[in-house]
């Protein structure tokens, strides 16, 4: 696609002009083509609550805050902000001019509203409604007693203020996604299939489920660019397919799941216009006690996490694309603790512990599955052989479809499962206040211990960095030291970039919104 | 009434010219050959095997073929020679369930409708017509959706779709036969139901039974490894076919050996099978034909 | 012929009735509490469950649920996914609901005459070594199952050659395999089918009578010949189409085609089976028209017989 061949006029004209010239002329527009490997789980910001939709809807919605390429938090709808005194609250300045996708301008009452639809009991509100757990009157709307947040106050159209009932420190760098509060009068309840109502750099245009998600370019966008016309995530379920789409320029920018890396190292051609970056993901073996009665004993958790050898995972599953995680907090995130140790491969003393604890051999262990999803087929398998032949633990493997496997986790559903949180903010404390902390509903195996519930309690209110982040290692240590679970690996993030694509941001973070992307 | 044949040899005695027919039946010898190669195999897979099909080995990862490992190894190092012999084992366990179980069933029904008939010929057969009524692969994987994955939910899965078969042929066999003189001598001369059943229809209608179920070998065969392939039939560890391929088309770019061979032995295995039981069914019992 | 065919019109209806009961019965056996999984995060909101119960009329008696059930699935509604909170079943296999049939006529529409063209051959030059060679390749394409010839088919094709594209639906290229695969078996089927009922009406009066009038072989063959093998392997089509849309399962599956097959294989991973169901018996009463179009067809060629047994 060349550069002239643009329609001049399309970045002045409207979404629905974008989207008509798409469809008429799909090769003069500039369309960012990349993948995703199953459908959004949702497009609206409310219930947004898994990674997929996140790639999506960080496209079109906005918080105060964001990230940049360092992984810095850098200011976005708020311009600046202030802690009150008594650290119990902060009053937020918006950026003026801000339009929505709907055409009005951004301000107070959208911030507001959106809190209120996170909390309101009807809208079933995902991941950014925990975020406001600690909001003054939060509960009253959750308990359905009213729809008014107490605790978020609209000063005047650039200025809200939001008050605690404990301290929360990180509070302006979650990631919001606001949205505008004309949006259900517009659209309806169901609106998210069919307007666009945030403030980023695209806006949501269709949702062929199964086929790709839409997004043209916002031509009235705040910030930098966009300086492309459309991005469509294709949904493309098979790695190796997305990669072969790549090389046969029907994908631009392609995020690599884990079973096609191999390819890409292995082919010179698609090494040379591959990126790499660490996830900011923890990876762990979540371990059930209310569902697995052995697994209430430490001795056993110890045993299973040391029975298996982290590094011939990385070499023999990864293609060497990862490295061992000691805790869960990973490198490169506030609050990492450098001075934990990866968990060792000792099968001899994990026999031995399982023998303490009254199971010699594995005898008496009560069958159990080890599940996840297609694309972990192989660290199951791994996982299973390990544990049977070094504990002789009667484990089977069960492959189950990622949309159900993530409410049945959340529903603390699943017995043993390997799987990772990739970290929404860098802070660590996203990773343990929301997969270890006991209330968290992502906590996933339902480890709990009061001890680290109230660091994780006092660490919120704790605005000192390092102090806080003191918190976190006391924290993880009681966690890592009770075998609460076991860490596993860091995986290298690798992505494919065509030459003629440029400022795709893959950071720790995955890819950051595509408005600094060129194509030439 | 009896159909006589419209083509094809006239059946005379059987045993008398069966087997130099046979050996002159380019197809059915091609097709026996192949069978027994592969039921060698499935017998003696853990003995033929070089490797423990199930080990793990991290540092083997998608060796390639030649070498220490014959046929290379998968994305876990394991041995692809090994899992293509125990593979074999497992379809042929599989077929062999579903065969037994559709055969008993499938006999015992027929012959109950076609030689009582009344209220029970018609609830089998009506139960037959709705089992009709649906794709058989389709009702199959709406069986094993219901029943969750593994061995023994493919086996019920392939038994359910495959008795009524059996079953209609049996009973219309039976139908055929009844009115024969020697069982009407049979009845006349107070022999009970079930004796006549098992000593005078039974052995009369075997071949065609026979050759019916051969025939059907290599369709539940491919029935099986199609579940596997589509991750509802049999489950790992358990190294199948089906799903072998699943995995070897997802890394057939990088290292195309795991889908090829296997691909291969299904394939050979499965014509093997059709080859033999059209080679049967020409010599034993023209009148079927192509189902 | 009238009487016939409403005949077997009402013959439908314990059929498809028992099919509808079946899935509903299915439905209810499925392990699991659907309501749980939807509800995730929020399990300990009571009120929440009430309401989505109620949503999903799974607070009514079994007798009721039942009957809403069969009167929904008369009206096109086959209830809400369960995957897809609150989703209409019909919205989701709405938008690949042609999917399957137009890739399952297509591959109809190209094997029908290459399996007569091939059948036809091998009959006439019957036991020569083109017809020993037919066979042989007749018996390797019912043989060789879709997704193995797949691998063998993607190695070659799009990876050495690269002439098509791996995947995906959209494009006539992106067609080609898929579509081939589904074209052998039938094909071949078709084919072998064919060479029989050759071999039978090559050796009837009829064609004696037309090859002693003094016709030239050509059109013994390809005029009268081929028109009564016709008849017979149109019965055959509801068997054939049988196998082509479970062919669709296992081919969209593979090249990720958008269609109701592979969306069925999503939706049992996906523990969705509402809308397994929906699928199975969509695809049970379009294969049961198609079988009651043939047996109509075939009767009004053919008044002397009626159909009774397809299968045996």
């Amino acid at each position: 696609m060349k550069i002239s061949n643009r329609i001049s006029g399309l970045k002045a004209g409207s979404a629905l002009v974008t989207v008509l010239v798409l469809a008429a002329s799909a090769a003069q527009a500039q369309t960012l083509r990349t993948n995703i490997n199953a459908d959004p789980a949702m497009v609206d910001p409310i219930t947004y609550s898994e990674l997929i939709a996140g790639d999506v809807i960080g496209n079109i919605y906005e918080g105060f805050t964001a990230i940049n390429e360092a992984g810095d938090v850098i200011p976005a709808l708020a311009e600046s902000w202030d802690a009150h005194d008594d650290n119990l609250g902060f009053t937020f300045h918006l950026r003026p001019g801000v339009t929505t996708h709907l055409g009005n301008e951004f301000t107070a009452d959208d911030v507001k509203y959106t809190f209120e639809a996170l909390l309101n009991p009807e809208n079933q509100g995902g991941l950014n409604a925990r975020y406001l757990a600690t909001v003054v009157g939060a509960q009253a709307i959750t308990d359905g007693d009213t729809t008014d947040l107490e605790g978020v106050r609209v000063i005047d159209d650039y200025t809200v203020e939001v008050r605690f009932n404990e301290p929360d420190v990180l509070f302006p760098i979650y990631p919001f996604y606001f949205m505008d509060d004309d949006a259900v009068e517009t659209a309806g309840d169901e609106w998210y299939l069919e307007i666009s109502a945030g403030t980023g750099p695209f806006v949501f245009e269709t949702w062929d489920r199964g086929q790709r998600v839409l997004l043209s370019a916002n031509t009235d966008y705040w910030g930098e660019g966009p300086y492309i016309d459309a991005v469509e995530f294709v949904i493309v379920p098979s790695g190796d397919t997305a990669v072969s789409m790549f090389e046969a320029c029907e994908l631009d920018v392609v995020y690599a799941d884990a079973a096609s890396i191999r390819r890409i190292l292995q082919t010179p051609e698609l090494a040379e216009q591959s990126i790499q970056a660490p996830a900011a993901q923890i990876r762990y073996l979540g371990m059930n006690q209310n569902l697995y009665e052995p697994f209430q004993d430490e001795r056993v958790r110890e045993a299973v996490c040391i029975a298996f050898d982290r590094q011939a995972m990385i070499d023999g599953l990864y293609e060497g694309a990862a490295f061992p995680l000691a805790g869960q907090v990973t490198p490169g995130v506030a609050g990492f603790n450098a001075n934990l140790e990866p968990m060792p491969y000792d099968p001899d003393r994990a026999q031995a512990l399982l023998a303490e604890a009254g199971y010699p051999g594995g005898e008496g262990l009560p069958p159990i599955n080890i599940t996840s999803t297609e694309p972990n087929r192989n660290d199951i398998l791994y996982f299973a052989s390990q544990l049977q032949q070094v504990l002789g633990m009667p484990v089977e493997v069960e492959i189950v479809e990622r949309g159900s496997h993530i409410r049945n986790m959340n529903a603390g559903e699943v017995a043993f499962f390997p799987w990772g949180w990739s970290a929404g903010y860098p802070d660590g404390l996203y990773f343990l206040s929301q997969v270890w902390y006991g209330p968290s509903p992502y906590n996933r195996s339902r480890w709990q211990n009061d001890q680290f519930d109230a660091l994780i309690d006092q660490a919120r209110a704790t605005a000192d960095n390092e102090a806080r982040y003191a918190l976190y290692n006391q924290a993880e240590e009681i966690l890592i030291g009770e075998y609460g679970t076991c860490p596993t690996t860091v995986r290298m993030q690798v992505a494919l970039v065509k030459p003629e694509v440029e400022g795709v941001r893959l950071t720790p973070f995955r890819f950051l919104p595509f408005n600094t992307v060129r194509m030439n | 009434m009896r159909q006589v044949p419209v083509i094809g040899p006239i059946r005379r005695g059987l045993q008398s010219d069966f087997a130099l027919r046979f050996r002159r039946s380019r197809n059915a010898m091609i097709g026996s050959v192949l069978v027994s190669i592969v039921l060698v195999v499935a017998i003696f897979a853990p003995w033929l095997a070089p490797y423990d099909y199930e080990q793990i080995n991290m540092l083997a990862i998608w060796r390639p073929p030649g070498g220490e490992h014959l046929l290379g190894t998968d994305a876990l190092g394991r041995d692809v020679f090994s899992r293509i012999l125990i593979g074999a084992r497992v379809s042929l366990t599989v077929a062999g369930s579903v065969l037994a179980i559709t055969l008993t069933i499938g006999v015992t029904l027929g012959m109950i409708a076609g030689y009582f008939g009344g209220w029970a010929e018609t609830i089998i057969m009506r139960t037959v017509d709705i089992i009709f009524a649906f794709p058989e692969l389709i009702l199959a994987i709406l069986v094993a959706a219901v029943l969750g994955t593994g061995t023994t939910t493919v086996i019920i899965a392939l038994s359910l779709v495959w008795w009524p078969g059996i079953a209609r042929l049996t009973r219309s066999l039976v139908l055929s036969l009844r009115e024969e003189m020697f069982v009407d001598a049979a009845i006349a001369s107070g022999t009970r139901s079930w004796r006549i059943l098992l000593r005078h229809l039974l052995p009369n209608i075997a071949s065609p039974i026979i050759v019916r179920a051969s025939v059907g070998v290599g369709f539940i065969i491919m029935a099986e490894a199609t579940l596997s392939f589509l991750g509802i039939g049999v489950q790992e560890p358990t190294p199948t076919w089906g799903g072998m391929i699943r995995d070897g088309l997802a890394a057939l770019r990088t290292d195309p050996h795991l889908a090829l061979f296997t691909s291969l032995a299904l394939a050979i295995t499965i014509i093997g099978f059709n080859l033999l039981g059209d080679g049967l069914r020409d010599l034993l019992d023209p009148k079927v034909r192509d189902q | 012929m009238l009487r016939y065919g409403v005949g077997r019109l009402l013959g439908l209806i314990p059929v498809l009735l028992a099919a509808v009961i079946l899935t509903f019965l299915a439905n209810q056996a499925v392990p699991g509490d659907p309501i749980t999984g939807l509800l995730s995060d929020q399990s300990g909101d009571a009120a929440l469950e009430a309401r989505l119960r109620a949503a999903y009329g799974l607070d009514r008696p079994l007798w009721q649920q039942f009957v809403d059930y069969i009167l929904g699935v008369l009206q096109g509604d086959f209830g809400l996914s369960f995957r897809f909170a609150q989703m209409p079943v019909i919205d989701i296999i709405g938008e690949g609901l042609l999917i399957s049939p137009v890739l399952a006529l297509s591959a109809l529409a190209i094997a029908f005459p290459l399996g007569m063209l091939l059948g036809t051959i091998a009959a006439i030059r019957q036991n020569s070594w083109v017809d020993t060679s037919i066979i042989l390749v007749l018996v390797a394409g019912i043989s060789v199952p879709n997704f193995a010839l797949a691998s063998f088919l993607v190695y070659i094709f799009a990876f050495q050659l690269d002439w098509v594209p791996v995947a995906g639906w959209g494009s006539f290229s992106q067609a080609v395999i898929p579509i081939t695969l589904l074209v052998v078996p039938t094909s071949a089927y078709i084919a072998r089918l064919n060479r029989t009922y050759m071999l039978e009406v090559l050796r009837t009066d009829y064609i004696r009578t037309a090859r002693a009038k003094g016709l030239r072989e050509k059109i013994v063959i390809w005029r009268h010949a081929v028109r009564n093998t016709l008849v017979p392997l149109l019965t055959t089509v509801g068997i054939i189409l049988g196998g082509l849309l479970s062919g669709t399962f296992v081919v969209e599956t593979i090249f990720n085609i958008p269609g109701l097959g592979s969306l069925a294989i999503q939706a049992i991973f996906a523990r969705d089976y509402p809308v397994t169901m929906a699928i199975v018996l969509l695809f049970t009463v379009f294969y049961a028209g198609i079988n009651l179009i043939v047996d109509l067809l075939y009767s009004a060629i053919d008044p002397r017989i009626r159909l009774g047994d397809r299968t045996a």
